[in-house]
């Protein structure tokens, strides 16, 4: 199906043409990722609709919107977003494959000190795995931590 | 875009009365989610973009249309009849739930949430 010329249509008005004309996909990736060395890692999973929307192109805005309204809730006096017009009226983002759209849903839902130096450390505060590879139960959830045994040097396979 | 529209302020029953066109577009839930119990898939949603589990009984959803601001409604419920469910932290991209069992302790359960009020 051809996605409508959408850029200046409300994404909320997009997302329910999504809702209503596109098979949700229900992504076999799932994102590890540590944002303190005081918590457990958290497991990023992408949403059936959104991966949707992502494979299917021309719905969703290019990630530096968010970027910015994230600048301005950031704000010590915000009080609501005055610049929602970017998810509006910014050109949308062309048909990503599943590998882009997790990278994008990292970069958008991730904290970015996690993602921009993700492999800084003595190991990766982030690794994108497939959902078999997580722990079968739930047992010391939250103790769960990224294994330090995961390579960070570029030259080796993880 | 070619969908159809219809714009107006109030709607006015022949004998009930009327309602502001404004309560019926802010009272319609923004955003949906039901989520597994251990937080490793969504089953249903709208207007969501990640779920993340962040630990025992804890689910962050993150939105893909954010919400004009932080001070919307939010309602959420166990799938579980004997855990307590609410949403405990609010920013205009992201939610998150807590679940805890009659006895108080977090305890992992099915989610069910909404968010009510205006999108960004």
């Amino acid at each position: 199906m051809k996605t409508p010329e959408f850029q200046g249509t409300h994404l909320f008005d997009r997302l329910c043409w999504a809702k209503e004309n596109l098979d949700s996909v229900q992504s076999d990736y799932r994102v590890v990722y540590e944002d303190s060395v005081d918590e457990c890692a958290k497991i990023l999973v992408p949403d059936p609709n959104w991966m949707a929307c992502a494979l299917q192109g021309g719905i969703l805005p290019p990630v530096w919107v968010y970027w910015e309204l994230a600048k301005d809730e950031a704000q010590p006096d915000f009080k609501k977003h005055t610049r929602g017009y970017l998810l509006h009226n910014t050109e949308p983002v062309e048909a990503m494959t599943e590998e882009q759209a997790i990278e994008y849903l990292i970069m958008k839902d991730c904290p970015q000190h996690v993602w921009r130096d993700w492999d800084s450390g003595n190991k990766p505060k982030l690794v994108i795995c497939r959902k078999e590879q997580l722990p079968a139960t739930r047992e010391w959830r939250n103790a769960w931590k990224i294994s330090e045994d995961l390579a960070t040097d570029k030259t080796v396979a993880a | 875009m070619a969908l159809g529209k219809i714009k107006a302020d109030t709607l006015e029953h022949s004998t009930s009365g009327s309602v502001d066109t404004k309560f019926v577009v802010e009272g319609s839930f923004k955003t949906y989610a039901r989520c597994v119990a251990d937080g490793t898939s969504i089953t249903k949603s709208f207007n969501i973009s990640s779920l993340a589990d962040t630990g025992t009984a804890l689910q962050t959803l993150t939105l893909t249309n954010a919400m004009s601001d932080a001070n919307y409604p939010g309602v959420a419920t166990s799938g579980d009849s004997s855990c307590n469910m609410a949403v405990d932290s609010h920013a205009t991209t992201t939610y998150r739930l807590v679940s805890n069992n009659n006895a108080g302790s977090l305890t992992d359960s099915i989610t069910q949430s909404g968010l009510l009020g205006d999108v960004a």
